[in-house]
């Protein structure tokens, strides 16, 4: 850490150039939401990026652009500035029917609302993706069950989102997401709504299908349970990113964690 | 990119699939679906109901008196006169369906704003949204069209019983009912799948935050 920040980010370039070792980059982030006259600079500038493999955490208080990021290296907005990478791909160069693919295959979504159909059952849920991605019917099927009994719902298969708890509704996305094997899941605050037994099991299913499934994993949150369990994390604050910090850097400083 | 047959893949998702999500849609939102459906019938019920009096009022003043056998002469009169009221009145008739179908339509997509977002977010394409939208909207717009047209002309005859007695069976020459039929279906579909369609296309356009964020 001795580094200077100049030699660190060659480093990482050079590193990028070499391999597809990171699954998601952006670089000189920056987005401003207009309402009026009155703009927001929700980010100023952020560089990010994520290795093959990694939990990553994106922490910070509400308002901080935590929101804001996601979507951008997710995919699910333009920013104003900037490049975003995801397996090394430009996104801003893409179609509309590319970045579609590219939303279908290569990244799994899940939002602290969790964003299901709600008139269609857990498998149809699950299934959506994949026949967007144009699988088969009964392949489809089959592959959808298999996920849904992976993160536990093997016996609510047929329920509808409102039928579940918000736990259970989780899982359905966490299922969805995981649809077509995608190589990253983007997760907002998904456990924002859970108490905490709960969100502790969606935690833990998602480190769990980290290690398991080598999906790298990025969430936005604010809820200290994460800490734990992610391999880095990214301390954001009034649109930038103000340090990035490895679990183990984190482990000594726990105590004073929870006095924060 | 390597990608490029599998963009090719999600480009042709084939018709038959869109429609059979299409119409699982609609079957699980059916209550919602024929809420919509009763829209369109009741606008195109009362298009077709104004057209089709409209008709008996004119075939009766061209044939005063001769076919009539139960209406009085100053009845008969007295209808001769309302023509221009009618001219106005068939126009109305035109604008509440339209302004009641768009209605209709417009809520049944902006309320699925959320929706169309979470299906961007998991790969469909622009384009697979919009199909959807217009294969459901002419799905609604021909069932309820046609339901409007049958429900405006029995209503116009039932009354025509009442008004000109047993001869309106004869009043209306076959052509004329029929080119009534046609001119209220065809409005109501087409007003039905434009509706539709224009929501559609701008939410289907739209990057899926901005979708998942657009609350109506
Ligand atoms: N659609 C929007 N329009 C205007 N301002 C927005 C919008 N979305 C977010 N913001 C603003 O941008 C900043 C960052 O928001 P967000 O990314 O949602 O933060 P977080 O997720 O960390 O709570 C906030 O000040 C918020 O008010
Ligand atoms: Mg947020």
């Amino acid at each position: 850490m001795k580094q200077s920040p100049e030699k660190k980010e060659t480093a990482e370039q050079a590193e990028a150039s070499l391999s597809t070792n990171y699954v998601v980059r952006a670089i000189g982030v920056k987005k401003v939401y207009t309402m009026g006259a009155e703009k927001v600079h929700a980010l100023r500038g952020v560089d990010f990026a994520v290795r093959r493999g990694e939990y990553i955490s994106i922490m910070g208080p509400s308002g901080s652009g935590k929101s804001t990021l996601f979507n951008m290296i997710g995919g699910l907005d333009k920013p104003n500035e900037g490049q975003v990478y995801i397996d090394e791909v430009d996104i801003a160069a893409l179609n509309p029917v590319e970045l579609a693919w590219l939303r279908c295959h290569k990244v799994g979504y899940i939002f602290q609302t969790y964003n299901l159909i709600t008139v269609a059952t857990a498998l149809d849920n699950v299934m959506l993706p994949m026949t967007f991605a144009g699988m088969q019917q009964a392949d489809a099927q089959d592959k959808a069950i298999k996920i849904l009994e992976r993160v536990g719902l093997g016996e609510r298969v047929l329920h509808k989102p409102l039928q579940m708890s918000g736990g259970q509704q989780q899982r359905v996305a966490i299922a969805r997401a995981l649809a077509n094997s995608p190589s990253i899941i983007l997760a907002d605050e998904p456990t924002a709504n859970l108490d905490k037994k709960t969100g502790l099991q969606i935690i833990n299913l998602l480190k769990e299908l980290n290690m398991t499934e080598g999906v790298s994993i990025i969430t936005a949150t604010h809820d200290h349970k994460m800490l734990d369990i992610s391999d880095r994390i990214a301390w954001v604050r009034d649109g930038q990113i103000e340090k990035f910090q490895k679990r183990s850097e984190l482990e000594i400083k726990e105590g004073e964690m929870h006095v924060q | 990119m390597k990608t490029e047959n599998e963009i090719m893949e999600i480009e042709s998702l084939p018709l038959g699939k869109i429609i059979s999500i299409t119409c699982k849609g609609i079957k699980i939102r059916i209550w919602r679906s024929l809420i919509v459906v009763s829209g369109i019938v009741l606008a195109i019920a009362f298009l077709s109901y104004i057209l089709c009096s409209d008709g008996f009022a004119q075939n009766v003043s061209k044939a005063a008196g001769s076919i009539v056998e139960q209406g009085s002469p100053e009845k008969i009169q007295e209808l001769k006169d309302q023509r221009v009221q009618t001219y106005w009145m068939v126009g109305l008739a035109i604008l509440i369906s339209f302004v009641g179908i768009v209605n209709a339509m417009l809520m049944s997509v902006t309320e699925r704003f959320r929706e169309i977002g979470t299906m961007k977010c998991l790969g469909a394409i622009d384009s697979f949204v919009l199909k959807m939208f217009l294969i459901e909207s002419v799905i609604e717009g021909v069932i309820g069209a046609l339901l409007g047209v049958l429900a405006g002309i029995l209503i116009a005859y039932v009354e025509g019983v009442f008004t000109y007695g047993s001869g309106v069976w004869s009043l209306l020459p076959l052509a004329w009912l029929l080119g009534v039929v046609a001119f209220s279906f065809v409005t109501g579909v087409i007003i039905t799948v434009v509706a539709a369609l224009y929501p559609a296309r701008e939410a289907s356009k739209m990057m899926p935050v901005v979708a998942l964020r657009a609350e109506l």
